[in-house]
């Protein structure tokens, strides 16, 4: 076996006004090595909350893990102390996010926030750290890179601050990389180059990757395998081909149909009604019901399991026997 | 009727200044540098382009909310670029904008019925009541918001249900041209397509022109006759949509179309990858804009403007490839 990451049953809540409320609800999936893997589902669906929970980055939240596994060579990393955590953090899994300034320090120099993780996780002496940092940012792309370890973040631009920020993460050769939207903001053609490096980067180094967005175009062009998530659940996940050629789950076919093609003309756009339930007033039985073109009397009194059939899973009751997805469940 | 041409702007150019330091050398932002279309009414124009090109500082000089350095606007003929503020108003009242953030555009201490009879208010004084009350009703359940939301606040609406407010309170002054800043940039793509179909429905019952201004290619394509590509204040291809996607001339057009990513593993596109970024408006390259960018630049792009040319019936590009 060689999954890199194996969440088991994650589960997180948050604190609110009304009690704790959850937020993720028992997710289970791998990455394997060399694979990139999607997380893909419209905002609020808990995808960004996943992937804190994996890295156990809640703490500046009022969110807490209340149940699962992050299984990651062998040991569960939620069950790790702190101090244990930070050296993996950075080291062998590291973290991207839409907004560079969330991993860059404002005050510091660039070439000092790159080589100081690089001492401490590499034990490279300071000026070695410093020579491999150079290198690193040259593999991202980055001209002048001798000169760009001087500056401070906000000398550079959204594109180049976002390259620093995948510098910084694969600069100690990490097996897993979290991506949590990570050209969400920026322009088509300054996210083609990011992606592209992505793609390339994750082949030299072999890693797996962990891309979280919204956006099915992004999932198409770079993932090999896709989960799709619906209100703290995973409701459908397969290889990518399968996923756009014959989608299953109701909530995945909208969200296909939505999007508009270039080249498909003015038709009229498939659109899923209503918006997606907030935590506070979730649906009983299927989440999506309320939204659901196919919805069955059954379905708003109880939920479906996840059902695998030959390397496809989903979570609908138009893919199951009534009873024997509730056994599963 | 079809050909009237509702809106027809001339070399049209905006320069922001840059420092207000008096000492400094006078920099300029040069947000729009010259640009030149119309937008025939009934008609959707798409106006498309990376942050910063200048999209929305030309909606904005449309509406009049700013004025223009040089150049001509003219709304069904009128010059519009040196009238009074006073004959604004009337000017304006045909001319409706839509927003991205209909939050930041919503009062929020007003209900929603407030918001949207309050127009009717200002422009028909002597209007009785019950008939804003009726026309406020009537027009909030074409926009899919049952009369049932008329007492709510905007904060007790989700995002696609304020953009049907928002488009909502641009329609009931009636008016012919709608600029829609980036309508759907903020919303999911499920919401997207229902605020879509609705603009699309709308201009269909109310006959509406649509100024539709968006980053996102796809979004422009599925909405509009006509395509406006802007690259650092300049018009860089105008054509009508079938033409920008199935035959794009300008080489930024072709980058831009092809770094799309498509919802479609099986079509492996040949995206090309341009290098390097997006210059500064207030230092744009000398000659073509784009040839710091452009994979076929040649000598003569780094010296020479060049100029929009007709080169199909109605698709004209400025490059000197052409
Ligand atoms: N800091 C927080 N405090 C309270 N609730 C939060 C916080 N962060 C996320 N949530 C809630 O968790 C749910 C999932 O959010 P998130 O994971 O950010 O969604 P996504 O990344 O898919 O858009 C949402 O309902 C959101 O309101
Ligand atoms: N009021 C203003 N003052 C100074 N600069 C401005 C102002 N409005 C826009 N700009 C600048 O003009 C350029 C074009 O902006 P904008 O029209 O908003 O572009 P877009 O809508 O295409 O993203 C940008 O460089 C922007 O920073
Ligand atoms: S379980 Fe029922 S409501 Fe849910 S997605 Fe399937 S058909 Fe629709
Ligand atoms: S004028 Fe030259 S640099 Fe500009 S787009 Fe055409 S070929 Fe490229
Ligand atoms: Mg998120
Ligand atoms: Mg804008």
């Amino acid at each position: 076996m060689n999954h890199i990451l194996q969440v088991n049953n994650l589960q997180t809540a948050f604190k609110t006004d009304k009690g704790m409320q959850t937020v993720v609800h028992g997710i289970s999936f791998h990455v394997d090595k060399g694979e990139i893997v999607g997380i893909v589902g419209e905002s609020g669906c808990g995808k960004s909350v996943t992937s804190l929970s994996i890295m156990r980055l809640l703490h500046d939240t009022p969110g807490k893990i209340t149940g699962g596994q992050v299984i990651y060579n062998d040991h569960d990393l939620l069950r790790l102390p702190e101090s244990s955590m930070k050296g993996y953090r950075g080291k062998e899994l590291a973290m991207i996010f839409q907004e560079p300034m969330t991993s860059l320090n404002p005050v510091l120099k660039i070439g000092k926030q790159l080589r100081e993780p690089i001492q401490l996780h590499l034990k490279m002496s300071k000026a070695d750290a410093a020579e491999h940092a150079v290198k690193v940012l040259e593999s991202v792309g980055i001209p002048r890179a001798k000169d760009i370890m001087e500056e401070y973040p906000h000398q550079l631009s959204g594109g180049m601050r976002q390259r620093v920020m995948i510098a910084m993460a694969i600069s100690c050769k990490p097996s897993l990389l979290i991506a949590d939207e990570p050209t969400t903001a920026l322009d088509v053609t300054i996210q083609a180059q990011i992606l592209s490096l992505m793609k390339e980067i994750q082949k030299e180094n072999d890693m797996g990757i962990l891309m979280i967005t919204h956006d099915l175009g992004v999932v198409a062009e770079v993932c090999n395998r896709v989960i799709v998530m619906y209100a703290g659940r995973v409701v459908e996940e397969t290889t990518v081909e399968l996923l756009f050629e014959n989608p299953k789950h109701p909530y995945t076919k909208g969200l296909i149909a939505s999007v508009p093609k270039i080249g498909s003309g003015s038709k009229r756009l498939h659109s899923i009604p209503g918006t997606v339930p907030s935590p506070t007033n979730m649906p009983t039985g299927c989440k999506f019901a309320p939204r659901c073109k196919d919805v069955m009397d059954f379905c708003h009194t109880e939920e479906p399991g996840l059902i695998e059939e030959d390397g496809h899973s989903c979570r609908c009751w138009l893919y199951q026997d009534q009873r024997q997805g509730a056994m599963t469940e | 009727m079809k050909d009237e041409v509702l809106i027809d702007i001339k070399d049209v150019k905006k320069h922001f200044p840059l420092s207000k330091k008096w000492f400094a050398e006078k920099k300029y932002v040069k947000a729009v540098d010259g640009v030149s279309f119309s937008i025939k009414k009934g008609e959707t124009f798409g106006l498309v382009g990376e942050s910063g090109c200048g999209k929305s500082t030309t909606g904005r000089l449309i509406n009049g909310l700013i004025k223009a350095d040089s150049g001509e606007i003219k709304f069904k003929g009128k010059n519009l670029a040196n009238i009074s503020e006073k004959d604004w108003k009337k000017y304006r009242k045909p001319m409706q904008m839509v927003f991205q953030d209909p939050y930041a555009s919503l009062s929020p201490r007003l209900k929603v019925k407030d918001i949207l009879s309050e127009p009717l208010k200002i422009h028909y004084p002597k209007m009785p009541n019950d008939e804003k009350k009726k026309l406020v009703t009537e027009l909030m359940d074409k926009c899919g918001i049952s009369e049932f939301h008329l007492e709510k606040y905007p904060h007790e609406f989700s995002g696609g249900q304020r953009q049907r407010i928002g488009i909502a309170r641009s329609l009931i002054l009636r008016p012919e041209l709608i600029i829609a800043d980036e309508p759907v940039s903020a919303l999911d793509v499920s919401i997207q397509s229902q605020i879509l179909n609705l603009m699309k429905d709308l201009q269909e019952e109310f006959g509406l022109t649509y100024l539709f201004i968006s980053h996102d290619l796809s979004v422009v394509e599925h909405i509009s006759d006509r395509v406006g590509v802007m690259y650092l204040g300049n018009l860089v291809e105008i054509a009508r949509k079938r033409q920008i996607f199935e035959d794009p001339k300008h080489p930024y057009t072709q980058a831009l179309l092809s770094s799309i990513p498509q919802p479609d593993p099986k079509k492996k596109r040949e995206t090309i990858v341009l290098t390097g970024e997006i210059p500064s408006a207030a230092n744009p390259p000398s000659g073509c804009k784009f040839h710091t960018r452009c994979p076929a630049a040649m000598e003569i792009c780094r010296k020479i403007v060049p100029e929009l040319k007709q080169l199909g019936r109605e698709q004209y590009t400025a490059c000197h490839l052409y």
